[in-house]
């Protein structure tokens, strides 16, 4: 039987809440970035490339220090934003950023690889024939990116799931508001007589992963079927 | 069409330094692979920058490294079709089709789709997917596509190498009645000789990233006879022929040929190799070669270790093929008469 | 070639058997956070006056000191914040019976560096964030919470609650200014360098706040840890305890 409380049903809503906006923020720029990479050759690309796999080798946490210094009440962003009124430490949004940047390699890897496999004479073809650079882009390779875009997608997403350590530094434990699953079941953890309810809490948060896996397979299966009448 | 190029592009170990001016409509860049025809095509179509030199098409100049010009690919307005067609996968035939012309400022859109459309025959492609069409129909499309773009000039890049002899000579008569209709030039890149014979009046020749000689199709079948896998191949169109006793008879200039493999009526392309072609000094009397011409030699020229002899028969032209020796041996000379036996199933042919 | 192989073996297991835990004269502590001061200080007179004992200090929440302990962690002696985890372990049989007596008292207090006027527990409506430790396993965290539920504060206290993993935590939320205030103990907030006492939450709003002590089953086979136990009860541990601002 799941046992749920009220509040692990908000870490749940939260989880999705967050991993989605993450994902749909990190998108037009992972798709930029991942553009750059293949058809672009320019100086400073490989440092482009090291800054963009770094957060997979940082642990979390490193990268929510960072995120904390950056955009605390004294960091050099967080003091701008504390002047326009705006906070993001400690608010949902901050769960959002430590969630895409720990993410963005994913989605951004992904893409590579879909684009990657274009025929580059497709893209030859396209500017012949009378397309701009970025008519190509929106016509051409942004259709055949599809695959890729999906893959790192859900990727992106169920990585945002069980994101923790940069998100409990930066976001901190607010119940209803940064308690997203993965800081509920730590909650949960340190207290010895709550084994029973971080279970519900993790077969739910396995559900929906597989749920996320599940759907990325069939879509990715349908996109093959058009692709081949 | 007026075509000036004078570009050097070094990529690597291999250096491009090309320079030839060329005019006509239909005209051919011939060599083998690794001699730089590709890197040709995409410094011409602006896929590519030279590293220096100049490019100018009829009056307009679409690359100088002294002027500081040079014009991205999709402002020139040279299309290509590619070996491999290229069609968009993601986007049916229609749209394929249409892709260039809706790029295309409508003050030079001189090419209805319509009209491709039939001469290329693509009625019954068109609500099709491009995924499962054959080899040949994608061609068709990705020229339609090609020439809806109405280019300045059309560069097609081998477009029939990865087609099989069949295919390729269905696809010919194709491109060559789209051109001729819509007058558009054409660069036909190629290694094959006989697509150069049926494709292109001049021929750019191409070896190690430089342009060698400019030269006509039958000069460089001639040159290439001798070490050719087919010698120098004839080429005849012949049409309306009678039947009789299982073979076709042709008429051909002033007489007439008797054809194995021929098809009644609509016009037809055979290929008939020199190799194929037996000389006799004096009449043979009784012979089984169904075909036995009195000619005179026209012209004799040197290919290696082979004579070719150009023969005058019936108002029209054959080149055949000895080694030196026979030459000598039968004392051929200009203006020698000789007799030339071809069997009827020598005449392959193509379409 | 062999030759070397095989000193380097030797030398190998010499440094993995050096490493090997327990030594003779280690007495190994989990302590509830609020007491890190008064242990580091008292283990340090008293490795002084008994040359050879070594200390290992393990502080953090009680809950979760008391998961640790009863999924095997080496600990000799266990304070807790709260009475629930020290029956948690009796229960398990994890410590001593009769060795559980009391170490000391505290209060519950909300310190912060806010500039909004905060003097009770219906001004915290007013504030934005607020630290709290984990009510699962901080007892500073549980006591504040009853307080908050007793003061009928939960639902405009909802989404406003930071949970820190114990209470040096919370204060640590409090003095970076990352929240509001915290509730901590009197004796945390009197460790603060840039928060300000606001107000005592009042006693009647929580249970009382006592530091249970005992030894682990492991611990008293310890003569050492014995000893230290002792040590606890007597004269200048309370003198400590009284200097860091505990009642008795």
């Amino acid at each position: 039987m799941l046992l749920l409380t009220p509040e692990d049903i908000q870490a749940i809503l939260l989880s999705l809440k967050v991993a989605l906006t993450a994902t749909i923020l990190s998108l037009p720029l992972g798709f930029a970035t991942a553009w750059l990479m293949v058809f672009r050759s320019f100086r400073g690309k490989m440092l482009l490339e090291v800054l963009v796999n770094l957060p997979l080798t940082l642990p979390p946490v490193v990268i929510g220090y960072f995120l904390l210094l950056m955009l605390g009440r004294n960091g050099w962003a967080g003091k701008f934003l504390d002047a326009w009124g705006i906070q993001i430490v400690f608010t949902w949004k901050a769960a959002v950023i430590a969630s895409a940047a720990v993410g963005f390699p994913l989605l951004v890897r992904s893409i590579r690889l879909g684009m990657e496999s274009i025929d580059r004479q497709l893209i030859q073809a396209s500017r012949s024939l009378g397309a701009r650079w970025f008519d190509t882009l929106l016509t051409v390779v942004l259709p055949l990116s599809i695959r890729g875009i999906l893959a790192g997608s859900s990727l992106m997403f169920a990585r945002s799931l069980g994101e923790f350590g940069a998100t409990i530094i930066v976001a901190g434990n607010i119940p209803g508001l940064t308690q997203t699953i993965p800081l509920a079941i730590y909650d949960y953890a340190s207290s010895p007589s709550s084994t029973m309810m971080a279970l519900s809490l993790c077969i739910v948060a396995v559900a929906i992963s597989v749920l996320v896996l599940f759907l990325h397979e069939m879509l990715g299966r349908n996109l093959e079927k058009k692709e081949s009448l | 069409m007026r075509l000036q190029i004078d570009v050097v592009k070094t990529q690597g170990n291999f250096t491009l330094q090309a320079a030839a001016s060329v005019e006509g409509r239909r005209t051919g860049i011939f060599g083998q692979s690794g001699c730089g025809k590709s890197t040709l095509v995409h410094l011409i179509s602006g896929l590519l920058q030279p590293d220096r030199g100049e490019i100018v098409l009829d009056d307009l100049t679409l690359f100088s490294s002294v002027k500081k010009i040079s014009l991205p690919p999709e402002q020139r307005r040279i299309a290509i079709v590619f070996q491999q067609a290229m069609l968009f996968p993601h986007l049916g035939v229609k749209a394929n089709l249409l892709y260039g012309y809706k790029r295309c400022n409508t003050a030079n859109r001189r090419i209805d789709p319509q009209a491709i459309i039939d001469v290329l025959q693509l009625e019954p492609l068109m609500k099709r997917g491009v995924n499962r069409l054959s080899g040949g129909e994608r061609q068709r499309v990705a020229l339609g596509r090609a020439v809806l773009s109405n280019p300045r000039l059309l560069l097609m890049d081998e477009p029939l190498s990865a087609l099989d002899d069949a295919l390729r000579f269905q696809i010919i008569p194709y491109l060559k009645s789209v051109s001729a209709e819509f007058g558009i030039p054409y660069l036909f890149i190629s290694h094959s000789v006989l697509e150069m014979q049926l494709m292109t009046d001049r021929i750019l020749v191409m070896k190690e990233g430089k342009i060698t000689e400019e030269t006509t199709p039958d000069q460089l079948a001639r040159n290439r006879m001798a070490g050719s896998q087919t010698g120098y191949i004839n080429l005849l169109t012949l049409k309306n022929p009678v039947m009789e006793s299982g073979l076709y008879r042709y008429p051909w200039g002033t007489g007439e040929l008797l054809i194995s493999n021929g098809q009644p009526g609509e016009s037809s392309l055979f290929e008939l190799t020199s190799r194929d072609i037996i000389l006799f000094k004096q009449h043979p009397e009784a012979i089984s070669a169904r075909n036995l011409l009195e000619c005179t030699v026209r012209e004799l020229f040197r290919s290696d270790g082979r004579v070719g002899v150009v023969l005058a028969v019936h108002n029209e032209t054959l080149v055949a093929e000895i080694v030196r020796s026979a030459a000598e041996e039968l004392d051929i000379t200009e203006g020698s008469t000789l007799f030339a036996a071809i069997k009827a199933s020598s005449f392959r042919r193509l379409n | 070639m062999s030759q070397s192989i095989r000193r380097s073996t030797i030398l190998l297991l010499l440094i993995l058997l050096a490493a090997a835990p327990a030594m003779a004269g280690e007495i190994r502590l989990s302590v509830a956070a609020s007491l890190k001061e008064v242990i580091n200080e008292l283990t340090a007179k008293y490795e002084k006056a008994h040359p050879g004992t070594v200390f290992v200090n393990n502080y953090g929440a009680s809950g979760a000191l008391a998961g640790q302990i009863e999924h095997g962690a080496p600990a000799d002696l266990f304070i807790s914040a709260n009475i629930k985890w020290m029956d948690h372990l009796k229960e398990k049989k994890l410590v001593q019976e009769k060795s559980i007596g009391n170490f000391a008292r505290n209060t519950l207090v909300f310190t912060g560096s806010t500039g909004i006027k905060v003097t009770g527990m219906n001004d915290l409506a007013r504030l934005d964030k607020i630290g709290i430790g984990s009510p699962k396993s901080v007892p500073a965290g549980e006591y504040a919470q009853t307080a908050i539920k007793n003061a009928g504060l939960e639902q405009q206290l909802q989404g406003k609650l930071v949970i820190a993993k114990d209470v040096r935590e919370c204060l640590m939320y409090a003095e970076l200014g990352e929240v509001d205030g915290s509730f901590v103990y009197r004796t945390d907030a009197l460790q603060g360098k840039k928060t300000k006492l606001l107000f005592t939450v009042p006693q009647k709003l929580y249970p009382e706040v006592v530091y249970p002590v005992a030894l682990t089953v492991k611990g008293a086979t310890n003569r050492d840890a014995e000893g230290f136990f002792n040590y606890l009860k007597g004269r200048e541990a309370k003198s400590v305890l009284k200097k860091y601002g505990f009642i008795l």
